[in-house]
């Protein structure tokens, strides 16, 4: 009985050894390939044997069905945790963050396959990776906000790093990306079109090697450089600067509020409404958590991130990831009731305290991996 | 077998070879044998919390920094170049003089569209003064010329409109000047006048026909030198001068004067020439001015101290000239607290590069075929780097304290700032100048390259020494200022009280003759042994002066001749006061790691201040006692050896504002690094 329950969650990831190369599929299509529990130790456990294995160079990472990975598997936390036991969520992000770690500074070359949805826990288990290949079918978006939760899974750090301020408008917007979008910002190393995913799947098959130039050449011969389609909101970038450069949220909302009076303008409205409709408290703690993140590390943003989900996760400042996990995922009726509601409401000592260590027995920061036993590449080595 | 393999696979790629060889096609042969650049992140842990430590050290406002330093990055204005994969944002000092100008321009006209400016001189109160000194600060990271172009807008232009002017100066000006409607310079140095500036030679008359005064250049030495802002961009410039009413002087006043027109050609009766390229600070645009009997109406005059009646008669609360000129000047304090704050934020930056390199930095080998010495492993090395680390941390409490003393002034309280400000100001840019040079050493060739930044701050600060008043010249007043507190206590026979000078009423320390390291180790001894030596100096230099006054010299020639001791004394009032910072600081945190660090730095600081030479010269530390001092630097050295990663990196500077030289400077100085 043991055994085929083991191997039913063994399901949720698909190995193909194929040379020199792993491939590894997420597995659950149904529920769009959310990540559970059993899929990040999974995952972990095989990112760990294979930087031991000599045989392998390289590792892809791709979807089954019609998305990369929807995220984390929030409505089963959020079942763990009415339970009342937050820690059992507090576990899943620990172990999500440290695979998230791991991959951002894994000594082999992540390519993965972005041939669908990705977005929050997926976009963690890609972004941090050495290459991203977008397709025509790749949809982005880090849609925490909405869910009373804030951009997790090392977020702080490669949203930051975007050019401008389009981290702080996707961080806090949850706007949706394209493949074009996510190359062009920098989500994305690659655009293929899916047409030629099974060749270069091929392709990369046979490189037996774990120099990212070659790799990246390899890649390069299946590449296309697509464009932007009109509405891009990429073509917005001046205004993405001007108004998500400000200091606060509120002053984010009345920047946007005072392009409009100049003209009007359906993406600046949709996007006023967008932050309206999000959680205040989240919007807060994700712009703090963003621009705290473009000033650390890779891992000194993970461990921050930590801090914060432990706070969201046992709701002592607010319950909004609880109440927004209820409208959006189980509940559906989209009417999250937050509370604080209004975002002046949101003061910075509340703000503060998902900053602060937990002050409760037995919690501890999250502990990162060693990575001194293995030779990091250059572009690991610059994310610490 | 492998072996022969191995020789035949070389061999083959021996022979393959058609072009010259190329050391990436032999991997095995060449990246073994190579160093390989290991970040300090894996191998250093931190034994407390960064960032409570940098809460501690940045006082005040550290999200609000962070904005800024975030806000500078994200912009292609600030120069972001990638070295060794990560982001460095630096000015391109190899542009010329005039390019760099017109850089340092278009950041600040960025920042003000951002908004980082709001309030600056429209805002009152705590809150806001000490958010300008934090945004001021996080700049001066950035660029030293940016930092200066905006402290002569806001805190001189700004400041003497605030302080010297009323209240329809400041509905007229202020305003204007924090969005840049108009830019501001402040003229008062001469070539023939710095620091003594009741000697400056510019003239002005009232012509009460017209209701104008009249600014006169009368002599080459008069013309206004040094003026920043004035070569390129200022429209208007304060200019102080000699108020002559009636054939009589009244003294150095200021006035508002334009300079340039809106689209920025010169006013009539006014010259100006450019101050040429320096040894630093070439994005700021210092000119000179002449004034050719320039007309300016009645209420150009700032006139919170004195004031001129429109039929010309002269008006001042304050009678006697000597107490008109300080009130006057005062509130200018301002300046010497950011360059003294500055001082210290450069001294970070310096450290943080020199320590992360000697992180990574081998070099020899105590025995052939045992991997090289990691630079700061050496003692010597520790011994260079990590006292200034003690002294930076030193500093940064006392220049906090600085801030609050300014930032809650009183009339009461204009003494203490005086004298304090004075003090740090000169002693925290002469440390920072010693820290450069040593983290510039420290750091090898490589801290000769502009692009890592150590070796050209100090061209960049070396300024700080002179400007807003001669360091000599503050210390001078320093110890003057401890002579009268000293002759007022004897005087009216009542005790000391202010500047710290308490101990004074106290009996005198004594020094243990044999010193333990527990001894050592002990504030209570540190402190003991920093207020003996002030003590005894101040009364060995009141003493100097009353033998040479004894002698028929007048006071001033009785200073001017006792000027070693003053200089003695000086050193002596700041080491103690500083360190009282720093026991402060350490009072207020809980037992744990950080406080265990900060007791260690403390001792250090108070450890190399009683190694100073003043201790065997005035026989307050016998040399047994010095050598103990001596030895324990280096124990408390090898102990702060395993923090110093975390020390440097609870500076709370980013990354991206330290250098390539303070991360992988084997990728930043690779071959697929050349642009080729």
């Amino acid at each position: 009985m043991a055994s085929s329950v083991s191997s039913q969650q063994d399901h949720q990831v698909l190995v193909e050894a194929n040379s020199s190369a792993r491939i590894l599929s997420l597995n659950r299509p149904k529920q769009l390939n959310a990540l559970s529990f059993q899929m990040i130790s999974r995952l972990l456990e095989l990112f760990l044997a294979y930087e031991e294995d000599p045989n392998v160079k390289l590792v892809i990472l791709k979807g089954k069905g019609r998305a990369f990975c929807a995220g984390g598997d929030v409505a089963a936390v959020v079942r763990d945790i009415r339970g009342d036991d937050w820690r059992a969520g507090a576990k899943f992000f620990l172990k999500e963050f440290t695979l998230n770690y791991l991959m951002a500074t894994y000594s082999k070359p992540q390519v993965s396959i972005l041939n669908g949805i990705v977005m929050g826990g997926g976009a963690g288990a890609s972004v941090h990776g050495r290459f991203r290949v977008a397709t025509e079918n790749s949809v982005f978006a880090m849609p925490e906000t909405a869910l009373g939760l804030f951009p997790d899974v090392g977020a702080s750090y490669f949203l930051s790093r975007l050019p401008g301020f389009f981290g702080e408008y996707v961080g806090l917007t949850g706007s949706r990306l394209d493949g074009a979008e996510m190359l062009a910002c920098g989500l994305a190393t690659h655009f293929v079109p899916s047409a030629k995913l099974a060749m270069l799947e091929a392709a990369l098959c046979i490189v037996d090697s774990s120099d990212p130039v070659i790799i990246s050449s390899i890649v390069d011969q299946y590449c296309e450089q697509p464009s932007l389609k009109e509405q891009s909101v990429y073509k917005r970038l001046d205004v993405i600067d001007r108004c998500f450069s400000q200091k606060t949220v509120e002053e984010i909302i009345s920047a946007l509020e005072r392009e409009l009076v100049h003209k009007m303008d359906v993406w600046i409205s949709t996007t006023i409404q967008t932050l309206k409709k999000a959680s205040p408290t989240s919007l807060k703690i994700s712009l703090r958590s963003i621009r705290e993140g473009r000033l650390q590390g890779v891992g000194q943003s993970l461990v921050r991130e930590y801090r914060m989900v432990c706070h969201v996760m046992r709701g002592e400042v607010s319950k909004d990831f609880f109440e927004g996990c209820r409208a959006i995922l189980l509940d559906k009726d989209k009417n999250p009731k937050w509370e604080p509601s209004k975002l002046e409401l949101v003061t910075d000592s509340r703000v503060d305290r998902y900053f602060s260590k937990m002050n409760t027995e037995e919690w501890e920061d999250l502990k990162l991996p060693t990575r001194s036993k293995h030779k990091l590449p250059l572009y690991a080595i610059a994310k610490l | 077998m492998d072996r022969a393999f191995q020789r035949t696979k070389i061999l083959t790629n021996h022979l393959l070879q058609s072009s010259p060889s190329s050391p990436a096609q032999i991997p095995s042969l060449s990246s073994n044998a190579c160093l390989d650049y290991s970040p300090p992140e894996l191998s250093e842990g931190y034994a407390f919390d960064i960032k409570e430590m940098r809460q501690l050290l940045d006082g005040h406002h550290v999200a609000d920094r962070d904005w800024l330093f975030g806000m500078m990055m994200q912009s292609k204005l600030f120069n972001p170049r990638v070295r060794g994969g990560k982001v460095f944002v630096s000015p391109d000092y190899n542009q010329s003089m005039e390019q760099q100008r017109e850089m340092t321009w278009k950041r600040i006209v960025y920042l003000l569209e951002r908004g980082v400016f709001k309030g600056w001189l429209t805002e009152k109160g705590e809150e806001a003064e000490m958010r300008k000194f934090a945004y001021f600060e996080a700049v001066g990271l950035f660029d030293h010329s940016i930092a200066i172009k905006l402290g002569v807008h806001f805190f001189l232009w700004g400041g003497a409109i605030q302080f010297f002017g009323t209240k329809h100066h400041h509905d007229k000006w202020l305003r204007d000047t924090e969005n840049y409607l108009i830019k501001g310079c402040f003229a008062m140095t001469e070539l023939g006048h710095g620091s003594n500036v009741r000697g400056i030679e510019t003239v002005t008359t009232y012509d009460s026909n017209t209701g104008e005064f009249v600014i006169n250049t009368p002599c080459e030495s008069a013309q206004k030198y040094w003026i920043g802002g004035a070569a390129n961009h200022a429209t208007h410039t304060i200019v102080f001068s000699q108020l002559n009413i009636n054939g009589t002087n009244q003294g150095v006043h200021a006035f508002i004067a334009q300079i340039r027109d809106a689209v920025g050609n010169v006013c009539p009766n006014i010259r100006i020439a450019d101050c040429g390229h320096k040894i630093g600070l070439n994005g700021v645009d210092n000119g000179r001015i002449w004034f050719d009997n320039v007309r300016v109406p009645r209420e150009n005059l700032l006139n919170s101290v004195a004031d001129v009646s429109a039929d010309g008669k002269y008006l001042s609360s304050i009678k006697d000239p000597d107490q008109r000129f300080a009130a006057f000047l005062a509130p200018l304090t301002a300046g010497r607290v950011n360059i003294a704050v500055s001082a210290v934020y450069q001294s970070k930056v310096g450290l943080a590069i020199a320590i992360r390199y000697a992180l990574t930095r081998r070099a020899f080998s105590v025995k052939p075929n045992e991997p090289e010495v990691l630079l700061l492993d050496y003692p010597s090395h520790q011994r260079r780097l990590v006292p200034l680390l003690a002294k930076t941390y030193a500093m940064s409490f006392a220049a906090n304290y600085l801030k609050m003393l300014y930032v809650k002034r009183t009339p009461q309280s204009n003494k203490t700032i005086h004298v304090v400000s004075s003090s740090f100001k000169a002693v925290f840019t002469w440390n920072n100048m010693q820290i450069l040079q040593e983290c510039r050493e420290a750091c090898g060739g490589q801290g000769l390259k502009t692009e890592n930044r150590v070796g050209h701050l100090k061209g960049e600060h070396d300024v700080q020494s002179t400007f807003e008043g001669d360091n000599n010249i503050l210390m001078q007043q320093v110890s003057k200022a401890l002579f009268a507190e000293y002759v007022a206590a004897q005087k009216k026979n009542k005790a000391f009280k202010g500047l710290g000078l308490e101990h004074m009423n106290k009996p005198c320390p004594v020094i243990p003759s044999q010193l333990t390291s527990a001894t050592l180790r002990c504030s209570q001894f540190q402190m003991d042994a920093l207020c003996l030596r002030e003590r005894d100096l101040l009364k060995c230099f009141v003493l100097d002066v009353s033998q040479h006054q004894a002698k028929g010299e007048s006071k001033e020639h009785a200073f001017i001749m006792s000027y070693q001791l003053a200089e003695d004394l000086s050193r002596a009032f700041s080491d103690r006061a500083i360190f009282q910072k720093f026991v402060e600081a350490e009072a207020t945190l809980a037992a744990g790691s950080l406080k265990d660090v900060l007791g260690m730095l403390r001792s250090l600081y108070a450890l190399i201040c009683i190694e100073d030479v003043a201790f065997l010269r005035y026989g307050y530390l016998s040399v047994d006692n010095a050598a103990a001092v001596r030895r324990e630097i280096t124990k408390v050295c090898s102990e702060l050896r395993p923090h110093a990663l975390a020390l440097v990196s609870s500076f709370g500077i980013p990354d991206a504002f330290l250098s390539p030289v303070a991360f992988n400077w084997i990728d930043a100085n690779s071959w697929s690094s050349v642009q080729h």
